[in-house]
Formats: C-alpha cells, structure tokens, sequence
C-alpha cells in the first residue's frame, strides 16, 4: 500500500509544481525539493530495514565486515549523490548536477584504492621476481 | 578441509551480496562505478587464501588501509596533512619500541632471577628461595656510552620458611615495631580453626602455648635468619656488582632485613 502513498504525493506535488509554476517559479522549484526529500525520507527506513537484513546475515555467516561496510558505503555515496543531483537538475543547474554526479563517481572510485592496491601487491609478489 | 568450505562460503556471499546491491543503486550512472568496486571485492574474495599466505590477513589489511583512508580526511582537508601523519608514525614508533623494550627488561630479568636463585643455592645451600628481579633503564656505570642501559634497579629474595629451627609458627622480629605481631596473629588464627571444634576455654589456652613456645625460639630463629639473609646479601653484591639497598630479603617467618 506503501507505493500508493507514494505514487499519490507525487501526483499531488506535481500537480501543484504545475500550477505554481506559473506564479512563482522558485516555489514551484521548493515544493518540488521538499517532495523528493518526503519520498526519500519515506524510503530510508525500508533501505535501513535491508541493509540491517544483509547485517545479520554476514554477521550470522560470518562474512568479514569490513566487505559489508564497503558495499554499504557504496550504496550511501550513490544514493546521496544521485538525490542531490536530481535536486540541482530539477533547479535547471545541469553543471551543477553533472559536477555532483563526478563527485560521487570519484568517491566511490576511491573506494577501490585499498582493495585496487592489495590485489596489485599480492600479484606482484606471485610473480618471479 | 574446513578453511575450503569458509572459503566457498564467503565468495558465495560476497557474490550474492554484489548482485542485490546493483539492485539497489539509484541509476544507471554509478552503476559502472559501483560494479567495478564490487567485482573488485569478490576478486579479492576469491584471492584471499593467496593473500593471506602471502602477506596475512586479507580481511584485516583492507580494514586497515581503509581506517588509513577515512583518517586522512574528506575533501576539504588541507596540505598539513603530512606533517601530522608523520608525527603520528614517530610516535607510533616510539610507542612499538618502548613496549619491545618493556618486553625484553622483563625477559632478562627472569633470566637474571633464575641464575641468582642457582647461586644462592649453591652457595648458601638455601633451597626454594623466591628472586625477583626488576630492572629499568639507567645510565651505564662507565658513563662513556651516551645511551640508556639496563640496570638491576631492586632485587628481592624471598627466602622459604626459616631453617633455624624456629619451633613456633610465630614471627620474630628485628625492629622494635613489630614486637606485638607475633602474639596478635597467630592466636587469631587458632581462634579460627578450633572455634568450631571446641569449647572457649581450651582454645585460650592452646593460643598462650604457642605464644610462649614461640617466645623460646624467636631470638635463636631471628639470629639465624639474619646471618643467612646477610649472606646472602654479600654473594649477590659481589657476583652481580650490585649497590648496597638493592637487594631486600625476606624470609617467610623472619621479617624483612634490608640493607
């Protein structure tokens, strides 16, 4: 029943952006902010409810945690840079949003560094010197 | 065998941890970024028995140079960043050496404890004696070497109950302070055992027995235990080139003689 809510809020705000719209374009601009933050914070405790799922897994499996805080880090880095870029899209900054976009991209890039460089040294040393 | 089934266990999870995730990422723009990572992780995964014969722990290095990266600072962190971090290695240096340094004191003072108990039994014909050796950084004793050395700082001999043939089970003492111990305590103790057995009036007089019998063999006991513990003094002075108030005796039914 959750996605009607969903579905309904976003109906409802889109409908309003419309009409505002055409008064006063920086409203139109807030509301439209306000409701992606609505629906993002509605979805958080579903996302916390997964990943706490996948926590007791690996836990219970006895997965190393430090994979499973990795992968968490990726997940929260390209949700928030996606959400804040679509909010600066939706403002008409598309620089600005391409800019956040890198941001994210690089970030999780430097994720990899330490698992990049661990593979490397271990190759390295099976190979004859 | 069992390492092989964790192993297969932790790839399949891995996997299986990777494939809900390119689930749950929000477009399609991060997804290569994401997937790349991801693979990374289930490479490292598969690779970790060669990592760990190699260098350790796979898990355990990740974590570390992630702490290394979050440590480091977000984006805004500015150029000073390597004079802290260098600082921070000296002193973790520092720290690694001196707990080292604690380790290897505490090692030869073992050995030293050992090899003085060997000669005061050889020489004194003591048996059981207790040594306990500190030792602590000091300056070396020629003064021509500019580093810290080693020096025995206390040593204390605990010596086994008093060969003088102390009858009682009192303690006689040197110093004048002490002179009510040996008829406070072991009435006690009497009081303890025979309070369950028997009536109160023959328990008094089992305690004053043994205090006098105590009394009778306190000075020869005391004289004995005192020439044994200067001995025993003198030997470790001369084969361990000691300072005099270094070396403390006790032995257990005699008090503490110190020079």
């Amino acid at each position: 029943m959750e996605i009607i809510q969903v579905v309904g809020i976003g109906l409802m705000s889109t409908i309003l952006i419309l009409i505002l719209k055409e008064q006063k374009p920086l409203f139109a601009f807030l509301l439209a902010t306000a409701t992606g933050i609505m629906i993002f914070l509605f979805l958080m405790g579903k996302i916390g409810m997964i990943l706490s799922t996948l926590e007791r897994v690996a836990e219970s499996s006895g997965m190393e945690m430090i994979y499973l805080k990795t992968v968490f880090k990726i997940i929260g880095i390209s949700y928030i840079a996606e959400f804040g870029a679509q909010i600066v899209r939706d403002a008409g900054q598309e620089g600005i949003a391409s800019k956040i976009e890198l941001a994210g991209k690089v970030l999780i890039m430097v994720l990899a560094v330490p698992i990049i460089s661990i593979i490397i040294e271990t190759v390295m040393k099976l190979l004859p010197a | 065998m069992t390492w092989l089934g964790g192993w297969l266990r932790e790839i399949i999870l891995v996997v299986l941890l990777a494939a809900f995730v390119e689930m749950l990422l929000p477009s399609k723009s991060m997804e290569r970024y994401a997937r790349l990572v991801l693979s990374l992780l289930v490479l490292l995964t598969m690779l970790s028995p060669i990592v760990s014969l190699l260098k350790g722990d796979a898990a355990s290095e990740l974590s570390v140079a992630m702490a290394n990266q979050e440590k480091d600072g977000g984006l805004l962190a500015g150029a000073k960043q390597g004079d802290d971090s260098l600082q921070k290695i000296l002193a973790d240096g520092q720290m690694l050496a001196k707990g080292r340094q604690e380790q290897s004191l505490k090692l030869a003072a073992d050995e030293i404890a050992g090899q003085m108990r060997d000669q005061i039994t050889s020489e004194t014909g003591v048996r059981g004696a207790q040594v306990t050796v500190k030792l602590g950084m000091g300056k070396a004793a020629d003064a021509t070497i500019g580093q810290d050395v080693p020096v025995i700082s206390s040593v204390s001999v605990s010596l086994p109950s008093a060969t003088g043939g102390a009858t009682g089970t009192s303690s006689p003492t040197t110093t004048e302070t002490t002179t009510a111990e040996p008829i406070v305590i072991p009435p006690v103790e009497e009081v303890q055992i025979t309070v369950e057995t028997t009536p109160d009036t023959e328990e008094t007089g089992t305690a004053v027995g043994a205090e006098s019998a105590a009394a009778n063999g306190s000075n020869e006991a005391d004289s004995n235990a005192a020439d044994e513990a200067d001995s025993i003094i003198k030997l470790l002075e001369q084969k361990w080139d000691l300072a005099p108030g270094v070396i403390q005796v006790q032995g257990k039914s005699s008090s503490d003689t110190k020079l």
